[in-house]
C-alpha cells in the first residue's frame, strides 16, 4: 500500500492513478537527455540541462487495424515533426494525408497540420482536387494570422491525398510528398511526380543521377502557402486489378528509396516480416532512421484489393 | 499594472556553435500616475557651488526647481538638497521629508528662493543625505534629480564607494548644465543608479528639463522591477544589456537567485516599453536538439510577471543557422554606436585624430543605417559627413564644448527597430 502524493488516499501497489483523486501515481518523468529525476518543467524543458523533452508530435502513430495504418517520426537531424498525417477509416473506405512543412518557411509545423487537416475533412466527398485547394487557402490564410514574422517568410508545406473507394484509388499532390503503388507481386509503380527542380530538369533532358546528386534537387517548385500563387493540384486515379497496397509517404522515407522498385521491396519486407500495418509502417520509419534519419518521416500504409477479390 | 514579455531571436544555430542572442522587449500596460502600487518619494538636489553665480545659472536652477516641485503629484513624499561642500537640507526640516500638497510646495517655493551659490561640490555627499532619507520610506518609488556645473571637488574614489554602497537603492537623472562638468563623471552616476543623463547647455532649458524628468518620475507606478534570467547547467550569461530607450549594461548588476539564476533590476515601471539584449553561451549540441537557453522572467518581489522563453535550436541546414534576426542586427549595431561615438570622443581628446575620425566614420555610417536620425545630427555638429553610407567623415576644426558633450551624453540613446522580421 502507498500514499498518493496529492491527496493521502491510500491505494493498491502498481495502480498507475489514484482511485480517489486520479491524479496520476507514476513519478515525474526523468529528463531523457540528463536523466534528472521529474527534471522537466512545464514548459517542457528540463530544469537541468535546458533540453527540450520532447514534443507531442515527435511520434505519433494511426492504426486502423487491417484496413490503414499510418507512422510519422520527427526522425534524428530535425528538432521538431514538420510532417502530418491524417487517416480516416469508414468501414473499407480510406481517407488519407500527408504534409511536409516547407522548413525555410515560418511555422512549417503549423502549415502542414493545417493542410492534413483542411483537405482530411473534405476528403469524405472524394474530390481529392477540392480537398488540396482548400488546403491551400487554409495554409494561405496562415501568413495574416499569429506570429508578425509569417508575413515576411509564410507557412508553406507540400500535401499528398488519396482516397480509397472499393477498388477505386485516387491520388492528387503538390509538391514532393509522393504515393506508391505497391502490388503484393510484379513492378511498383510511383503515382505522383515530384514538383521538384529535379524532376523539372530530368523531364528536360538531364542525367537523372547527376539530377538527383545536385543539391537543388529537393528544391520544390510547387508547394501551398500564402506565395503559391493560383495551384493546380495533380490528380490521378485508378482501379486495382490485383491486391497490392497504397503507400504515402513524406521525403524523410523515400530519399532512402529513390526508386520505385527498392522502396516497393522495403514494403514487402516491412509487411513481411511485421505482420501488421502498423507495425510494417514503424519499420518503415525505423529504417529511415537506422540510414540518417535526415528529415521527418510519415509513412502511410493502405491495403487494396479488386472488386472481385473482396 | 500587467507586463509583457517577447523574445525576437534566430534560434537556430550551426552545429558547434554555442553563442545564444535575443532581444526581449519588456512592455507594461494600465497602471497610470494616480494608480501607484506604492508610495513615492522625489528628491531635489540643486549644486549651489560658487560657479553657480556664472550666466545667471543659479537664478535658472532655482526657477527649474520650483517648476519641479509645481509637477509633484499630492501625497507624494519630497525634500530639496541645496548641494555646496556639504549637502545641506533645503525643504523641510533636515532629517524629514515634507508630503506633497498645496500647502507644502509653496513652502517649498519660498525656501527655494533662499538657495544661494556659494561653496564646493561634493556628490558623494549629496547623494548620501539623499541616501538617507530615502531610507525612512522603505519600498517607496524612489528618485532623485540631481543639478550640477563643475567637477566633483572629494577626494578621488570617494564617489565611487558612495556609489557601492547606495547602488539599486533610488534612481538618479543627473543633468550638467554649462560644459564644465565631466561627463563621464556624471555618466558614472547614472550607471550605478539606473538613470539617464544629460546636458543642459543653456541655463534658461533647465526648467523644461527639470518638468520632463519629473513628469516621467510622476508616471512610474512600480518601484523596483528585475529580470530574472535562468539558464540550464554549462550555461552562462555572456552579457545583459537595456538597448531601448537607451542602452545601459546589466551585466555587472546580477544578484544571484538559487544556483541557476541571477536577478538584474530594471528600476521602476511606469506605462512603457524597453528593449533588452541577453547574450548566453551554452554548450553545443548535435543536430535536431532543442534546448531553452534562457527563461526570462519579469519580476517584483516573489510575484513573476511575464515569461519568454529564449531558444537553442542546432541544425545542419546553413539556411536556417545563417538567418539574421533583424531585432539582435539592430541593437548590435546601436550598441556599437555608442561605444564608437564614446571611442571617438576619447581620441579626439588625447589628439589622435586619425582614430577619432575612423570611429566617427564607423559611428556616422551605422546611425545611417539604423535611421537613427537624433545621433546622425549630433555627430554632424563634431564631423562634416561627406558620405554617411560609406562613413565618409572630415572632423571640424572648431567644435562647441556644448556640441560635444550632447553627443556624449546622448551617445547611447537608441532607436527602436519595425517589427516583423
Amino acid at each position: 500500500m502507498t500514499d498518493c502524493a496529492s491527496c493521502a488516499d491510500e491505494r493498491t501497489a502498481g495502480a498507475a492513478f489514484c482511485e480517489v483523486c486520479g491524479q496520476s501515481l507514476a513519478p515525474e518523468p526523468a529528463c531523457p537527455h540528463c536523466g534528472t529525476p521529474g527534471g522537466v518543467g512545464d514548459d517542457g524543458y528540463c530544469e537541468h540541462c535546458g533540453m527540450l523533452a520532447g514534443r507531442e508530435r515527435d511520434h505519433l502513430e494511426t492504426d486502423c487495424g487491417e484496413v490503414a495504418a499510418s507512422v510519422t517520426d520527427r526522425g534524428l537531424r530535425h528538432h521538431r515533426n514538420e510532417d502530418a498525417m491524417w487517416l480516416t477509416t469508414r468501414g473499407a473506405e480510406v481517407d488519407v494525408v500527408v504534409s511536409d512543412g516547407v522548413s525555410s518557411s515560418f511555422d512549417p509545423d503549423v502549415a502542414s497540420l493545417t493542410a492534413v487537416q483542411a483537405a482530411g475533412e473534405l476528403l469524405v466527398s472524394g474530390d481529392v482536387s477540392a480537398a488540396i485547394q482548400a488546403a491551400q487557402v487554409a495554409v494561405a490564410e496562415l501568413a495574416a494570422s499569429g506570429d508578425p514574422r509569417r508575413q515576411a517568410s509564410n507557412p508553406a508545406c507540400t500535401i499528398v491525398a488519396a482516397t480509397v473507394r472499393g477498388d477505386a484509388v485516387t491520388v492528387g499532390w503538390i509538391g514532393d510528398s509522393r504515393a506508391y503503388w505497391v502490388p503484393d507481386v510484379g513492378p511498383a509503380e510511383q503515382l505522383t511526380e515530384d514538383d521538384s527542380w529535379a524532376t523539372h530538369v530530368i523531364a528536360l533532358g538531364a542525367d537523372p543521377e547527376q539530377a538527383m546528386r545536385d543539391p537543388k534537387a529537393h528544391a520544390i517548385t510547387a508547394w501551398l502557402g500564402a506565395d503559391a500563387g493560383k495551384i493546380t493540384p495533380r490528380t490521378g486515379e485508378f482501379v486495382v486489378g490485383d491486391p497490392g497496397h497504397l503507400v504515402l509517404c513524406s521525403d524523410g522515407l523515400w530519399n532512402y528509396l529513390t526508386d520505385a522498385a527498392a522502396f516497393a521491396a522495403a514494403v514487402r519486407e516491412g509487411l513481411r516480416e511485421q505482420g501488421t500495418l502498423i507495425s510494417a509502417a514503424r519499420w518503415l520509419a525505423d529504417y529511415a532512421n537506422t540510414a540518417g534519419g535526415a528529415d521527418n518521416i510519415t509513412v502511410a500504409l493502405i491495403p487494396v484489393s479488386p472488386a472481385a477479390a473482396s | 499594472m500587467t507586463y509583457s514579455a517577447e523574445a525576437f531571436q534566430n534560434e537556430f544555430l550551426a552545429l558547434g556553435a554555442t553563442e545564444v542572442n535575443a532581444i526581449v522587449t519588456v512592455t507594461s500596460s494600465g497602471g497610470t500616475g494616480g494608480l501607484r502600487t506604492s508610495g513615492a518619494t522625489e528628491i531635489i538636489i540643486v549644486d549651489a557651488s560658487g560657479s553657480m553665480q556664472a550666466e545667471g545659472r543659479i537664478a535658472a536652477a532655482r526657477q527649474a526647481a520650483k517648476a519641479a516641485v509645481a509637477c509633484l503629484d499630492d501625497g507624494v513624499h519630497f525634500a530639496l538638497v541645496a548641494g555646496v561642500g556639504t549637502a545641506q537640507q533645503l525643504f523641510p526640516a533636515p532629517g524629514q521629508l515634507a508630503v506633497a500638497s498645496a500647502q507644502t510646495r509653496s513652502e517649498a517655493t519660498w525656501a527655494i528662493d533662499r538657495l544661494h551659490a556659494s561653496g564646493g561640490t561634493a556628490m558623494g555627499a549629496w547623494l548620501l543625505l539623499a541616501a538617507q532619507l530615502f531610507a525612512q520610506r522603505p519600498g517607496d518609488i524612489a528618485h532623485a534629480i540631481m543639478l550640477t556645473d563643475g567637477d566633483n571637488g572629494e577626494r578621488e574614489g570617494y564617489l565611487q564607494s558612495v556609489l557601492d554602497s547606495i547602488a539599486g537603492k533610488f534612481t538618479v537623472d543627473s543633468r550638467g548644465v554649462g560644459t564644465n562638468w565631466k561627463v563621464s563623471e556624471l555618466r558614472k552616476i547614472a550607471d550605478a543608479m539606473l538613470g539617464t543623463v544629460d546636458i543642459v547647455a543653456r541655463p534658461a532649458d533647465l526648467t523644461a528639463a527639470f518638468e520632463q524628468m519629473m513628469t516621467a518620475a510622476m508616471g512610474k507606478t512600480t518601484a523596483d522591477v528585475q529580470l530574472k534570467v535562468w539558464t540550464p547547467v554549462n550555461a552562462t550569461v555572456r552579457f545583459v544589456k537595456q538597448v531601448e530607450p537607451q542602452v545601459a549594461d546589466l551585466t555587472g548588476k546580477r544578484v544571484a537567485d538559487g544556483a541557476r539564476a541571477g536577478r538584474y533590476p530594471l528600476g521602476a515601471w511606469g506605462a512603457e516599453s524597453r528593449d533588452y539584449h541577453v547574450c548566453v553561451d551554452v554548450p553545443p549540441g548535435a543536430a535536431g536538439d532543442e534546448m531553452l537557453a534562457a527563461r526570462i522572467s519579469v519580476v517584483e518581489g516573489d510575484t513573476v510577471h511575464t515569461q519568454a522563453l529564449v531558444r537553442a535550436v542546432w541544425t545542419d541546414d546553413a539556411a536556417l543557422s545563417t538567418r539574421i534576426n533583424r531585432q539582435v542586427a539592430h541593437y548590435t549595431g546601436q550598441a556599437e554606436l555608442a561605444d564608437t561615438i564614446q571611442a571617438g570622443i576619447e581620441a579626439r581628446k588625447a589628439g589622435d585624430d586619425h582614430t577619432a575620425t575612423i570611429k566617427f566614420g564607423r559611428a556616422a555610417q551605422l546611425a545611417h543605417e539604423s535611421g537613427n536620425k537624433a545621433t546622425s545630427e549630433l555627430l554632424a555638429t563634431v564631423v562634416d559627413i561627406e558620405d554617411a553610407a560609406t562613413g565618409t567623415v572630415r572632423l571640424r576644426r572648431k567644435v562647441a564644448a556644448a556640441d560635444e558633450m550632447a553627443l556624449d551624453t546622448r551617445s547611447t540613446k537608441t532607436v527602436r527597430v519595425g517589427r516583423g522580421q
